[in-house]
């Protein structure tokens, strides 16, 4: 079950909600959990121990913090203030170390299990290149399903309680809601638990409104899936799984298809999971805020699966780039070179770690190391040249902040990304490479005029929906990019006018969404990382 | 105050730092420009800036990042 199968949206969640309204508050609780852990049973069944075995670790680590935060209270209480700052760095010592282990322990549980294949093989190849005859056996796990998420939660409740930015929670019962909250254990969003453990827990009644806001969120995400998403899979398997050697103009046309394919499918899935939270009164992160208007891949990475870039951000980017060793290479890279490439200097060398990681995080192959590392050096780039760049317009005449030169941006930041979710969906490495040389070397229009476009296993009517499904996303971004709130602009509208419109979208989704014979809905694509 | 806003102005000009309340938020200040922040402010106002305190309630104004600056000092 996933969250956009018709199971999950009819079955799974009204059943969910009505057990969990009828039940008593303190009840309400248990359902929920009970609900969640029958979520994630249904997917990975008894890979459920992991989740248990990190919500326990998470709950026995946080205490432990807990416990060393009051000894070090006491400490400070009756030492002399001569002493404090020795004391404090003592107890902060303790409390580095047990926040590694944790980590490490969350970590190493992610990369035993996703990554031992992947490092064992890639042993194996570099051993025989290099004439050895020593091999390691191949080890491959089953994953549990949602790993690559809950883990980073973890990761984040342990420094958080370690950085005493929360308290360590002391109650099981809502740590593990938190954790395992069936909206998001799959896909996400990465949430932190300051913001989402309380009002899992509270289990608010559902009002009218948060069952209305949260369904037209759904549904919105439904639409996105079933229309655009799951209508581009066959042309999008076409152009990357069948070894057909296709024109550079088909092969752009695949690129740009499936990166609307996965915009569409990660944030209408998000929509659901948001819709499905607020169904229980918690308002989860956004994941997407409009990422398509972003001016530069360092802004579009703000705005693409948030959750993960501040999870990156807050806990190895600016903990790298302002750790001792870094710090003292920017002070001196600043005498040297300056205030704008000093800083840069050690900034580069988190981000090289950040995007290694982001790259790895997607999945156990090179294709995705690579992914990361071109979002590195493409991010790099543009802070390398952005003071040669406001030196330079002023002198062509070109006004930055102008409508012309912003547009400019947008496109350029667009098609780099098109180019990078190029190597992202390609059967590995070198299949990418050589898709990127023939979209380059023999692009031609052909295609399309001799009507080869047609043979992606989309017609010309599967086209014009796909396309009207991506003028209403986009109507609705303009909207939302120029802050307006676009759902309780429509609930100010009159009842005539609100019914319409949702009658509206369910029927766009039911009469055009892809289904059934002659199509092949697209599965899941985060919940496979 | 004024010497915060002279680095800011330095790192990152076009923003009025007297009244933008979103300099995080509205991508004035990325973090490779939070880094040189950080670096000056260190070295100008003489405190260590902890990775905790990198949040954006701290930084997405003038006036809230002068707030952490005497924070920090007070702590010290």
């Amino acid at each position: 079950m996933s969250y956009c199968d018709i199971g999950y949206l009819l079955v799974f969640v009204p059943a969910v909600l009505v057990v969990y309204n009828i039940a008593p508050v303190k009840v309400r609780r248990f359902v929920l959990l009970a609900f969640s852990y029958v979520f994630f049973w249904k997917m990975s069944r008894t890979l459920i121990f992991w989740l248990l075995f990190t919500t326990v670790f998470m709950y026995l680590f946080g205490l432990w913090l807990a416990r060393i935060n009051s000894r070090k209270r006491e400490a400070l209480k009756s030492c002399e203030k001569t002493e404090k700052k020795a004391l404090k760095e003592k107890y902060n010592k303790k409390k580095r170390r047990i926040a590694v282990l944790a980590a490490a322990l969350f970590i190493g549980v992610l990369l035993v299990l996703k990554y031992s294949a992947f490092a064992e093989i890639s042993f194996n190849k570099f051993a025989a290149a290099a004439g050895s005859s020593f091999s390691l056996p191949v080890h491959r796990f089953m994953l549990p399903i949602g790993i690559s998420f809950y883990s980073l939660m973890a990761v984040s409740y342990v420094v958080d309680v370690y950085r005493d930015k929360i308290e360590a929670d002391g109650n099981l019962l809502r740590l593990s809601m938190f954790i395992s909250f069936f909206p998001q254990i799959m896909e996400g969003p990465i949430c932190r638990y300051e913001n989402t453990a309380a009002s899992i827990y509270e289990c608010k009644r559902t009002s009218y409104s948060e069952l209305a806001f949260g369904y037209q969120r759904m549904m919105f995400g439904y639409m996105k899936k079933t229309v655009i998403a799951d209508r581009l899979n066959l042309a999008v398997l076409t152009v990357f799984d069948k070894n057909i050697n296709f024109d550079g103009g088909i092969v752009a046309l695949g690129m740009v298809l499936y990166t609307v394919q996965l915009y569409m499918e990660f944030s209408g899935t998000m929509d659901v999971v948001i819709g499905s939270g607020q169904l229980f009164g918690v308002k989860m992160p956004e994941n997407f805020r409009q990422p398509f208007f972003s001016k530069s891949i360092s802004e579009f990475w703000m705005r693409w699966h948030i959750t993960l870039g501040t999870w990156f951000k807050d806990y190895i980017f600016y903990p790298l780039s302002l750790s001792k060793p870094l710090k003292n290479l920017t002070s001196a890279a600043r005498k040297r070179i300056g205030n704008y490439y000093g800083p840069l200097m050690s900034g580069a060398v988190a981000l090289f770690c950040v995007w290694f990681c982001n790259g790895l995080w997607h999945g156990a192959a090179f294709s995705y190391i690579f992914f990361g590392m071109y979002h590195f050096v493409m991010i790099l780039g543009g802070n390398l040249i952005e003071p040669i760049s406001k030196r330079v317009l002023p002198k062509l005449r070109i006004n930055a902040n102008g409508k012309i030169y912003t547009c400019f941006r947008i496109v350029r930041t667009t098609v780099l990304v098109f180019i990078g979710e190029l190597f992202f969906r390609a059967n590995g490495l070198r299949s990418g490479l050589s898709l990127f040389k023939r979209m380059v070397t023999d692009f031609t229009l052909k295609s399309f005029r001799n009507g080869t476009y047609l043979k992606l296993r989309l017609d010309n009517k599967d086209y014009v929906i796909a396309a009207v499904g991506v003028l209403a996303v986009f109507i609705v971004s303009l909207i939302k990019e120029k802050g307006i709130n676009i759902r309780e602009a429509v609930a100010a509208r009159p009842a005539a006018f609100r019914w319409a419109l949702y009658y509206a979208l369910i029927l766009f989704a039911i009469i055009f969404g892809a289904y059934g014979e002659g199509y092949a809905p697209v599965p899941p694509i985060y919940a496979g990382f | 105050m004024e010497e915060l806003i002279e680095i800011l102005e330095d790192i990152q000009p076009e923003v009025d730092y007297e009244t933008c309340e979103d300099l995080i938020d509205g991508h004035h200040l990325d973090s490779m420009k939070i880094l040189a922040l950080v670096a000056e402010i260190e070295d100008a106002f003489d405190v260590t800036v902890p990775t905790v305190e990198i949040v954006p309630s701290n930084f997405n104004s003038a006036k809230a990042i002068w707030a952490m600056i005497v924070r920090l000092q007070e702590e010290d």
